[in-house]
């Protein structure tokens, strides 16, 4: 075997080695550099879209704005990105907390979600969510919220990676 | 994603599918990278053959194979025990090993050292041991929380393993440092396994202590120390980790457990005055023992003044130090190639140098290819403890790979001339089978951890 085959297999061996290496990174990507937010949250506003105009109801999609007072809150949370996807949840009392520890209402796990992330509370019929002063937030439309804000029927709330809608 | 949200049952039923089916995706990913790292081992072994000596040896490729079925026979255990364990730990340990295994058999060649007699082949039979031990270890322990409750019989098990070799009779002294222990059939470093006995000891004993030694005590010095109750079992261990230093003659092995407590303490309390008050301390004790004990004092001279004749030629000098200096030198950015470098000129080079040896054969590009699979290894196993679920499980995940990270560290740091030269194996890849076996526990450890871990959280989520 002549010398200059035997640089480049050895050359050849040392990419290899980092190719090993870059794999392995890339496979842990969600790990290091977190979900692709954007994507997911695309995703539960045109689904909100869908299901708007299958019902034909005039229930807005307004951004924060609260809906009208004389509409029934909402009474089902639907996940609808997230690992917990398709899930329904009643909202039965007037209450549900939501973050990673185990005595809340809605239990979270993923890598940015807090231990008490955020209340979701039934004030003046409507439901308004408070962030608990969580470290990545709390999105109501893909706004951060730092107040207490309303979160009308089919507006995407955004926890960590997962996504919900409130649904009458 | 289906836009049929609407549809309750259906998505009900396409997460069930997607549930089951991300633990197989998640192996078969481990599947892949394990066959990717056998042949870049295979690859490895041949480029040493043919470097080395211009032709391949069948033989050696073929143990290899047989290394490659013992991990996949893990792999596929798996499957059925533990099918949510971290998918990437297992090929980077694979590959490490593998790389070691090679980098020992290119230093038999060089010695002319065959069959039996050869390094490479008793690195691959324990190899086989260590991994048929942790395969026995991720299919017995199907419980991580079940090794809580025998702390202090770990805690026994840790102290009478690390005494083990100043019982006369059984242990044997080699080149300086009494670590060895000679039962007849089969001599092994008992403090290897130690390590992993005082990882589970201080994890479960942090557990529960942790309250009282963080909440209780006195205040002195603006800082609360805890009680004397509290701490008793830990000062234990302490106490017989510098008995090691002294009588067994182990800077590495002492700095290791001491290491190892101060992190689990760290971290089980969050106080970083642990860390301001043990590294002073251990500073201060080695400095000390640098005047006191001949040993240390050698290593600290070796280390501040390597290039000083004197102590280049002096029995137990800086010559073994420095010659691993001059290989990596001539190595260069991308090495000699496999084979073709002269890391024999070390002594020691398959076991203590292995690093200096692959620094002169792979170069400075494989010497960071390397501490990135570590590093990647490292941050797995850190992961594993930050999602844990219970207490003791996080602890005994960071403890267990704290151990891994520090021994790189002291050995790569001692190699590198970053701190002194002390008696610590490479993790996997240097020759040596108590490491092995050792090491590969704490595999199989970190993947039950994992398993559980990630279970739980499938389970768990909505409550």
């Amino acid at each position: 075997m002549s010398e200059l085959t035997l640089f480049i297999l050895r050359f050849g061996f040392l990419a290899v080695l980092w190719i090993f290496v870059f794999v392995i990174v890339y496979a842990l990507r969600s790990d290091l550099f977190g979900h692709y937010v954007r994507r997911g949250a695309d995703t539960g506003r045109d689904r909100g879209d869908v299901v708007l105009n299958n019902e034909a109801a005039g229930t807005a999609f307004i951004p924060p704005a609260p809906t009208a007072p004389t509409e029934d809150p909402a009474r089902t949370l639907l996940i609808v990105a997230g690992a917990r996807e398709g899930l329904e949840i009643p909202l039965e009392s007037d209450q549900l907390t939501i973050g990673r520890s185990a005595q809340s209402g809605l239990v979270i796990r993923d890598e940015y979600t807090s231990t008490n992330h955020a209340r979701l509370q039934l004030w003046n019929g409507g439901w308004v969510i408070q962030d608990l002063e969580s470290t990545n937030g709390t999105f109501v439309n893909n706004q951060r919220v730092s107040v207490p804000t309303p979160v009308p029927p089919y507006v995407p709330v955004s926890i960590g990676s997962t996504i919900f809608e409130l649904r009458p | 994603m289906s836009p049929s949200t609407t549809d309750h049952h259906q998505t009900i039923t396409e997460q069930l599918i997607l549930r089951l089916r991300i633990p197989t995706k998640i192996r078969n990913l481990e599947a892949a990278l394990i066959v990717f790292a056998m042949l870049i081992n295979a690859a490895a072994i041949a480029l040493v053959d043919l470097g080395a000596t211009g032709s391949l040896d069948i033989s050696i490729l073929g143990f290899i194979g047989g290394l490659g079925a013992i991990v996949m026979t893990m792999h596929i255990a798996q499957r059925f025990v533990a099918r949510d364990a971290d998918p990437l730990i297992l090929p980077i340990v694979t590959l490490l090993n593998g790389l070691g295994i090679a980098m020992i058999h290119r230093l038999d060649i060089a010695q002319g050292l065959t069959g039996w007699q050869a390094n490479a082949s008793r690195q691959m039979v324990w190899t086989a041991i260590a991994m048929v031990i942790a395969l026995v270890v991720i299919v017995v322990v199907r419980n991580h929380r079940s090794l809580q409750r025998y702390r202090y019989v770990w805690m026994l098990v840790g102290v009478v393993l690390l005494i083990m070799p100043l019982i006369p009779g059984i242990g044997v002294t080699i080149s300086g440092a009494r670590l060895w222990v000679d039962l007849g059939f089969v001599s092994f470093q008992p403090g290897e396994i130690a390590k992993i006995a005082l990882a589970l000891f201080f994890a479960g004993y942090l557990v529960t202590a942790r309250d009282s030694l963080s909440a209780v005590g006195t205040t002195f010095l603006g800082v609360r120390w805890p009680r004397g109750r509290d701490l008793g079992p830990i000062i234990i261990v302490w106490l017989v980790a510098m008995l090691v230093l002294i009588f067994q003659h182990d800077l590495g092995t002492s700095l290791l457990y001491f290491g190892l407590f101060l992190v689990l303490m760290y971290v089980s309390t969050g106080r970083a005055i642990w860390f301001v008050v043990g590294g002073s301390l251990f500073g201060a004790g080695a400095f000390i023992a640098s005047f006191w004990l001949d040993y240390v004092k050698g290593r600290f001279d070796g280390w501040l003044d390597s290039f000083n004749p004197v102590i280049y030629d002096a029995l137990g000098g800086s010559y073994q130090l420095v010659q691993g200096l001059f290989g990596m030198a001539s190595g260069g950015v991308i090495g000699a190639g496999l084979g073709a470098g002269r890391p024999y000129i070390v002594p020691l080079a398959e076991s203590d140098y292995i690093m200096a040896s692959i620094g002169e054969e792979l170069g400075l590009v494989g010497v960071f290819a390397i501490l990135c699979l570590y590093l990647l290894f490292v941050s797995r196993g850190l992961r594993i403890g930050f999602n844990g679920s219970d207490d003791f499980g996080r602890l005994l995940a960071v403890g267990l790979t704290f151990v891994i990270a520090l021994q790189v560290f002291v050995v790569v740091g001692g190699v590198t001339r970053v701190i002194p030269v002390t008696g610590l194996t490479t993790p996997f890849l240097a020759a040596g089978g108590s490491s092995l076996v050792a090491n590969w526990i704490i595999v199989a450890l970190l993947l039950r951890l994992s398993d559980t871990v990630r279970h739980q959280n499938q389970a768990g989520d909505l409550q």
